[in-house]
């Protein structure tokens, strides 16, 4: 090949590169700097940020918001948190109509609607996510960050050799120092996602936390799925709510399962090995997530509808059904937050004078018949003090 | 701890950006339009990560 | 979905062929196949996703990088040189110990990078010379060197096969020392004697004039402080977690290699060496980086799913009785993309089937490697070739003499597959 040829290639394959440089650049900086826009509801009383709890983080990738919505009747606290793994969207979209439309009665209840926001600044590399998803509301569509399992490495690198989870010393999988549900309960001068866990430790000790409930979704092909997950302080409300549940809201039953006592980091456990406040974490459907799914588009992640993970249960691979109605974002908002004020209203039955009453919050079959986001409020039309960004 | 922490984050970009030297070197000086081609594809994501986009 | 996911793998192995025939590279022509399945996907060029998969073997590729870094610094000070010839002079009149020792040269540089190519091109070239030396015919050498760097590039603790489906799977790349160490070692010494253990005791002063001198100065604390480093800082990690700080197997490897920098006898040019080896890994890179740009592709337009599907409604007994060609011919094909691709599922499958999924996975990450010596890659078989400048005929020769340690070799790892929970014990490290 000529030299002035080859050179011409150079030039060619360099311009595409800077062009693919720039359009993917943007894409991705836009994706991380996205905000969403949260109105507090009427019994917000306060917007911290996790930096409140724990110096180091404040105003931090990793500071974020933590409503307190306060009745000013004197009862328990409940802590929700969604977001997790941002790549889990029930999760946070419960949080948010929690936090936009909750009305306490009793008691207080706190939310972080993303719990990880360092996670939400990143998709997958290799999985293809989309980088938003879109919903649709009474006025208009609100878009929301799809992000990852795991810390944006943007923000915590490298990964040791080994993750020895703190304090057990147990011996997990070296990404997973970036998933904050294997950090728990969290290290002070530990990775960026160690010091989230701790921030959040700081929170359910300083707000005196009773009950603590972990949002999270799960692969059809992975056992722990459609159920709630206890530490043993928390087996008696679970295994109520469970069978309260399954008889008279879910189409689908939604079972228990006891935290096991050897494994480590995650918030069922440690939260309650380590503070005063009994732990749940419930899980709903995420066909998404399956490894055997189809095409992956922002589709599949509301709809959850898939013909190849319905083959796969078709074989007996799956630990949930799924049929040509799959498992859309509705349901499992609305098992979240039914399961939510199950949890809610037995604790109260079994904890007199620590009771926390939540109103104004749709049950499994509202959710179901108005969609997600009927229940999300039109930050332009709100004040703009109510107006929060994740 | 803190500071070597940062320390050693540091290194790895500075380590990505020694690859990425060595990718545009290599590009500016093969003779061969194949290796030009993947060069340059190899180069993405260690510009985009020294950018600290990626 | 399911024709639209199969057009897409018709395009990607059409595109792939056309590529090939047309003389492109197996990196080009994986990535113009990537490129072709993302347009009929989605109509039109998704260059954040093609962007974004070239990020899934970032951390792979930086240690792949530094550990050859690493290596290729112990070679230049002489450090390699003096080992072997430190074993002929030690050990040359008991052919049994000289040819254990050597299987142990061989397996270090794989098993730091988890590439046969390292092992071959670092030390392939002396060992290789030395066994000739021995009496064992060239084809015979160079069949021992490809399956020794084969296990080298299976063996603990870098295992790329292994760290990538593992990584896919949301499993702990942990446990995997012992059973890899178990498989790699008793395929490597099962190779090395089988092929080499009939031969004349070699004539030392015949070797000694020509293998390489080393510097006069190096001994084996230049050459053994490095590695000392190396295991310390790995072991550090785990024994103090939280004084330690966050290393990573990259700059541990950078810091290994700044010590044998400090330790070398002779002055040696650190960025050179370094420019040079990032030169001579960029096809090995590169592989990884496009690998990641077409799984995402893949991923995104539902061919990664149906594979994973059509993998993991096999039933187990036909697994059994093919993984042992099935595993090696896609690595001769795909190169490490099968790991994520087919290793992912089958671990899926295996583990609701309720087999040990570590030692599944650890016996499927020795199987794999094994191909790198069939076409059309075969990276490291031609590596080896090159190399040792052999003059043989591939197929007829070389590879016919691997066939019997090949067989065993596999056949070992499918009795692992098969017995994967008896062998449960095995786990660790």
């Amino acid at each position: 090949m000529s030299k002035q040829r080859l050179n011409i290639i150079k030039i060619i394959t360099m311009i595409l590169i800077v062009a693919s440089l720039i359009i993917s650049g943007k894409a991705f900086l836009a994706h991380r700097n996205y905000k969403e826009a949260v109105v507090a509801g009427p019994s917000v009383t306060e917007v911290k940020t996790l930096g409140d709890y724990f110096a180091p983080l404040k105003g931090s990738v990793a500071d974020c918001n933590i409503y307190i919505l306060d009745s000013g009747k004197p009862g328990g606290t409940i802590f929700l948190i969604g977001g997790s793994h941002p790549e889990e969207p029930a999760t946070n979209l419960t949080a948010e109509i929690f936090a936009e439309n909750a009305v306490l009665k009793q008691g207080k209840l706190i939310i972080a609607i993303r719990a990880n926001r360092s996670a939400s600044t990143v998709t997958r590399p290799g999985d293809a996510y989309p980088q938003f998803y879109n919903i649709k509301t009474d006025w208009g569509t609100k878009k929301f960050r799809m992000g990852d399992r795991w810390s944006n490495p943007l923000d915590s690198w490298p990964d040791p050799e080994v993750y020895v989870h703190y304090p057990s010393k147990q011996m997990l999988a070296y990404m997973d120092i970036r998933n904050i549900n294997r950090t728990w309960p969290g290290k002070k001068d530990g990775s960026i996602t160690e010091q989230i866990c701790y921030g959040f430790m700081n929170v359910i000790k300083e707000e005196n936390v009773d009950l603590f409930i972990d949002l999270h979704e799960a692969e059809l092909e992975y056992p722990v799925i459609s159920t709630i997950v206890a530490h043993e302080s928390g087996q008696n409300i679970a295994a109520m709510a469970s069978m309260m549940l399954t008889d008279m809201e879910f189409a689908e039953p939604i079972g228990i399962e006891f935290s096991p006592k050897s494994l480590h980091g995650l918030s069922h456990r440690e939260i309650g090995d380590h503070s005063d406040a009994v732990s749940l974490l419930f899980e709903t459907p995420e066909p998404f997530l399956d490894r055997v799914r189809g095409v992956t588009d922002e589709r599949l992640l509301l709809e959850g509808k898939d013909p190849f993970v319905m083959r796969a249960g078709k074989f007996g691979l799956l630990y949930e059904s799924i049929d040509e109605d799959g498992w859309p974002i509705d349901v499992r908002v609305g098992r979240h937050c039914s399961t939510t004020l199950m949890v809610s209203q037995i604790w109260n039955q079994t904890n007199p004078g620590k009771g926390v009453i939540i109103e104004n919050i749709p049950k499994y079959a509202d959710v179901i018949d108005n969609g997600v986001g009927h229940y999300f409020k039109n930050p332009d039309e709100a004040v703009a003090e109510k107006v929060f960004y994740e | 701890m803190g500071i070597l922490n940062t320390v050693i984050e540091f290194s790895y970009y500075l380590l990505s950006a020694f690859i990425a030297f060595v990718l545009i070197r290599e590009i500016y000086k093969t003779e061969n339009y194949q290796e030009a081609v993947l060069y340059s594809v190899i180069l993405v994501p260690f510009i985009l990560r020294i950018l600290r986009i990626k | 979905m399911f024709l639209h996911a199969g057009i897409i793998l018709i395009i990607i192995a059409v595109t792939f062929a056309i590529g090939t025939y047309f003389k492109l590279n197996t990196e080009l022509a994986m990535l113009l196949a990537a490129i072709a399945a993302a347009i009929y996907h989605t109509g039109g060029i998704p260059v954040r996703h093609l962007v974004e998969g070239s990020f899934t073997y970032y951390d792979v590729s930086l240690i792949f990088i530094t550990a050859t870094l690493f290596i290729n610094l112990v070679k230049e000070s002489g450090g390699i040189v003096f080992m072997v010839r430190k074993i002929i002079i030690r050990f040359h009149k008991h052919r049994f110990l000289t040819l254990l020792f050597l299987t142990f040269i061989l397996m270090i540089p794989g098993a730091l990078t988890g590439a046969g190519a390292a092992t071959v091109l670092t030390v392939g070239t002396l060992v290789g010379t030395v066994l000739v030396y021995m009496g064992i015919s060239k084809t015979k050498t160079a069949a021992i060197i490809f399956l020794c760097a084969s296990m080298s590039a299976a063996a603990p603790p870098i295992n790329l096969w292994a760290m990538m489906a593992a990584a896919g799977a949301n499993m702990p790349y942990v446990g995997f020392m012992q059973p890899l160490f178990v498989l790699t070692i008793t395929g490597s010494l099962f190779t090395m004697f089988f092929l080499g253990a009939k031969g004349e005791n070699p004539d030392l002063d015949k070797i000694l004039k020509e293998l390489p001198e080393p510097p006069a100065e190096m001994n084996w604390i230049r050459v053994g402080t490095p590695f000392l480093v190396l295991i310390l800082l790995i072991v550090a990690g785990r024994l103090f977690p939280f004084t330690m700080p966050i290393l990573g197997l990259p700059f541990i490897f950078i810091i290994s290699a700044i010590t044998m920098y400090i330790m070398s006898p002779k002055k040696l040019n650190i960025l050179d060496i370094a420019g040079r080896t990032i030169r001579s890994l960029i096809p090995l890179v590169g592989i990884m980086i496009v690998v990641g740009i077409l799984i995402q592709v893949m991923a995104l337009s539902g061919a990664r799913g149906l594979i994973s599907l059509a993998v993991v409604t096999l039933p187990i007994g036909f697994l059994f009785a093919t993984l042992f060609l099935i595993l090696p011919v896609s690595e001769g094909l795909l190169q490490y993309a099968v790991a994520p691709l087919l290793g992912v599922p089958l671990i899926f499958l295996f583990n609701m089937q309720g087999f040990n999924a570590i030692i599944i996975l650890s016996a499927m990450a020795v199987m794999w490697p094994i191909g790198d010596i069939l076409p059309p890659t075969a990276v490291v078989g031609r590596a080896t070739v090159i190399e040792l400048n052999y003059k043989g005929r591939y197929y007829r020769d070389f590879l016919k003499t691997c066939l019997v340690p090949m067989a065993f070799i596999l056949g070992l790892c499918t009795i692992f597959l098969i017995f994967s929970n008896q062998l449960s014990f095995l786990v660790g490290g």
